[in-house]
């Protein structure tokens, strides 16, 4: 109880502050706004950089592509690879390696068939699955695709893939699924990902410029200038995104499922 | 090729971990040699910048080649602050990684891979978190390297480090979301990310300076990073998760996680915010000071009360972020209480990385888990002890041992600002240190049980050959301890440089 009095104390008071401060921001939408315009005293205006020089520099119409994947793609970098550490650590949490004999493993894994083995011969739902499967994988490639013309791009789109294999998952069960993606491979296919992106990086400093300075790969991506060299990378490293996103979405869900078994599960 | 050597620090562990997770996990043969090889790379990386910075002043690596106008892209920034806890991460790391060899069968079972690849991304954070000039990249990089953290914490096969993790797990988010709401302030109110682009703005615009959401904004970092560092009292997450974990992780944990936050808050209150912004605002300062009293005397107590030898150095751990804190927070004119604070983190960095290797040497080889349980340690294995001896030496503060200058300097500090009660609990702290490790030396040397009479049988007791691949680290970290004792004139005067030059930076800042 008096935890709980705490609590709300320590609530009210973070909420009164935050609420404190928003008071003191510039009106929404002001486009004199710090944000917007830049604050006096300081340097140029970032986003009033990004809205005139972006189309110039990089030849991608959508600017929050831009921003992400290219002048910020080092933390959209770390951003993957955040993805793919939470990946690795709920496989060093939850899956069940090892010893099959061991006596407190055997023991967690009681009492969870009650409900593994279900009527997987569903009918309605099996065919309704199988064609919206490939339909969703579809939409997942256009997405990442698209990602630098539309909203979208490789997040998206890896956890559309990775929504997918979640499906056959579910509606036929997790071995099934597992035959088409397993383990091994998709924490390659997570790490193969993120090499992708960091090989973008990579390459251009070999070429002698600064990490992810995608303006030098114009060699080596037959392009017409260095604009158009940052737009075919930006696509480069959306798709190593989705991979990372797309196997590790699919081995949290098979971990969790399975209890780490990677045996029935739901 | 040298001016790629920033970028190099950062990525060479996490091309390090992807090559584990594309070939180590069929053959766990090359994981430890690939660990030391990208730790290594980092470590000559490091070393070559620091050089560089030394002799020429701070370096400027922007991610992608956006310099102008500053912001926009992201900004890598050594300066003698930062190489020399760099090179410190580098040393930590490759100790460690000798550490854990012959280990990761027995604490980690078939997951040795998996744990190579957390081990070196959390070196990346590190790395990352330490080196960058912008305030939304050092967010991604706490996550990435606290995500890893609370992997490497739960991973173990004790069932109360899943669940301490599962704190771990709680507050560290609550603290990475504060810091990510004050930097959102931040951003509405100076319209930038780049730490020194928001300095310009704070110090040339008085208006915005004096804002209530600019201090609303540093309230909600600072808060933030004390959740990460465990400042008393938002350190409940702390000693169960580093006294559960597998000894490897709890060794590169402890020296590191709490120490690079405490970086953290020092580069936000130097660089983002400034000294001359922070103290025209006296109340805090002092409340600071005096919370920071409070975590030191609440750590040194706790860890009294303590008979698992691991929770003991947990709460050490937690009194002297209560150092580190205080020291940054004393604002006194001359810059020693910052400048002792700085050298602390490295100190402690070296200290408590010498005592938990040798925690984790105790409950491996003697099976030793409660201090009561060390009976006989100097005769059993005298290197091991002697390397334990060290580290117990300078966490007490005797000198030649880096403990004994990092409390000098701070305690010139508190002396010169007039905090009175943070030299008080500085030298209480001491005291209770001394009795607790003069304990354990008593224990470790006469045993639990006083000699009746005089006819003193000696025991036989039979030596414990301990592994050189364990004792090394530590005799390796002991002789750190000492050499950062002895060359303490020469690291402190290039914190001085730092602490000097910061202040005035948005004025020299070259391209």
């Amino acid at each position: 109880m008096l935890s709980k009095v705490f609590a709300t104390i320590a609530v009210v008071i973070t909420g009164g502050l935050l609420l404190f401060g928003v008071y003191d921001f510039p009106s929404f939408g002001d486009p004199n706004s710090p944000p917007n315009a830049g604050a006096e005293g300081g340097g140029e205006s970032v986003s009033q950089y990004f809205i005139t020089h972006t189309y110039k520099d990089t030849k991608v119409p959508n600017l929050v592509t831009a921003v992400l994947a290219d002048y910020r793609g080092y933390d959209t970098m770390f951003e993957t690879v955040v993805v793919f550490a939470a990946g690795i650590a709920i496989f060093c949490i939850m899956r069940v390696v090892g010893n099959a004999n061991d006596p407190r493993q055997k023991k967690e894994r009681e009492g969870m068939h009650s409900f593994t083995y279900g009527d997987h011969n569903r009918i309605i739902i099996g065919t309704t699955c199988r064609v919206i499967v490939p339909i969703i994988q579809l939409f997942g490639l256009y997405v990442i695709a698209h990602g630098h013309y539309s909203p979208g791009g490789g997040f998206q789109g890896g956890v559309l893939l990775g929504a997918s294999f979640i499906l056959l998952a579910l509606s036929s069960d997790l071995n099934s699924a597992l035959k088409r993606f397993s383990e091994y491979n998709y924490f390659k296919l997570a790490a193969v990902g993120i090499l992708i992106y960091a090989g973008f990086g990579l390459t251009s400093q070999f070429l002698g410029e600064n990490f992810l300075d995608y303006g030098v790969l114009q060699p080596l991506l037959f392009t017409d200038g260095p604009e158009m060299a940052r737009s075919h990378s930006m696509l480069g490293v959306e798709i190593g995104v989705a991979f990372t996103v797309m196997a590790i979405m699919f081995s949290i869900y098979a971990n969790l499922a399975s209890q780490g078994t990677l045996k029935d599960g739901l | 090729m040298s001016e790629q050597l920033p970028a190099i620090i950062v990525l060479a562990p996490m091309f390090g971990s992807l090559l584990i997770a594309l070939v180590g996990i069929k053959e766990q043969r090359v994981c430890l040699p690939i660990v030391v090889a990208s730790i290594l790379a980092s470590l000559f990386s490091t070393i070559a910048v620091a050089q560089q910075v030394f002799t020429s002043g701070p370096i400027d690596y922007f991610m992608g080649g956006w310099e102008e106008p500053l912001g926009i892209g992201i900004h890598l920034r050594v300066d003698e602050l930062n190489a020399l806890i760099l090179v410190v991460i580098g040393i930590v790391a490759l100790l460690v990684a000798s550490f854990s060899v012959g280990r990761m069968g027995r604490e980690n079972g078939d997951k040795a891979p998996q744990f190579y690849i957390l081990y070196l991304l959390l070196c990346t954070g590190l790395f990352g978190i330490t080196i960058t000039a912008d305030a939304f990249n050092l967010f991604v990089l706490i996550e990435v390297s606290s995500l890893t953290s609370y992997g490497l914490v739960a991973m173990g096969s004790n069932r109360r480090g899943t669940h301490a993790a599962f704190n771990y797990v709680i507050m560290g988010t609550v603290g990475a979301s504060f810091y990510l709401i004050g930097v959102g302030y931040l951003y509405m109110k100076t319209g930038s990310l780049n730490m020194i682009d928001i300095r310009n703005v704070l110090n040339n615009n008085a208006a915005i300076a004096e804002s209530n959401a600019i201090i609303i904004s540093f309230l909600f970092i600072l808060v933030g990073i004390w959740i990460k560092m465990a400042f008393f009292p938002l350190n409940g997450w702390l000693p169960n998760a580093y006294s559960y974990c597998p000894s490897t992780s709890a060794c590169i944990l402890a020296p590191l996680m709490t120490k690079v936050s405490v970086y953290v808050m020092i580069r936000a209150m130097l660089t983002i915010f400034g000294f001359d912004w922070i103290f025209s605002y006296p109340f805090w300062s002092d409340l600071v000071v005096w919370l920071a009293v409070i975590a030191i005397l609440a750590g040194s107590i706790f860890a009294l009360a303590q008979r698992e030898i691991k929770k003991m150095l947990s709460y050490l751990i937690i009194a002297e972020v209560g150092y580190m804190v205080g020291g940054a927070w004393l604002g006194d004119s001359g810059g020693w209480g910052v400048t002792g604070a700085i050298y602390h983190i490295l100190a402690d960095a070296m200290m408590t990385l010498c005592l938990f290797i040798a925690a984790g040497i105790f409950a491996r080889s003697f099976n030793a888990i409660h201090i009561s349980d060390l009976e006989g340690l100097f005769k059993k294995s005298p290197w091991v002890a002697a390397g334990f001896v060290i580290g117990a030496l300078a966490m007490i503060g005797v000198p030649p041992t880096c403990g004994f200058f990092s409390k000098f300097y701070l305690v010139r500090g508190g002396i010169d600002a007039g905090h009175w009660e943070y030299v008080a609990a500085l030298l209480i702290s001491s005291l209770v240190n001394a009795i607790l490790f003069f304990r354990i030396f008593e224990i470790a040397h006469f045993g639990n049980k006083p000699p009746e009479g005089h006819g003193h049988h000696a025991e036989e007791v039979t030596p414990v050959k301990g592994s050189w691949n364990s004792s090394a680290p530590l005799l390796l970290s002991a002789a750190g301890i000492i050499l950062l004792g002895l060359f303490n004139g020469q690291i402190v005067e290039l914190i001085r440089i730092a602490v000097d030059d910061i202040p005035s930076l948005s004025a020299n800042l070259k391209f």
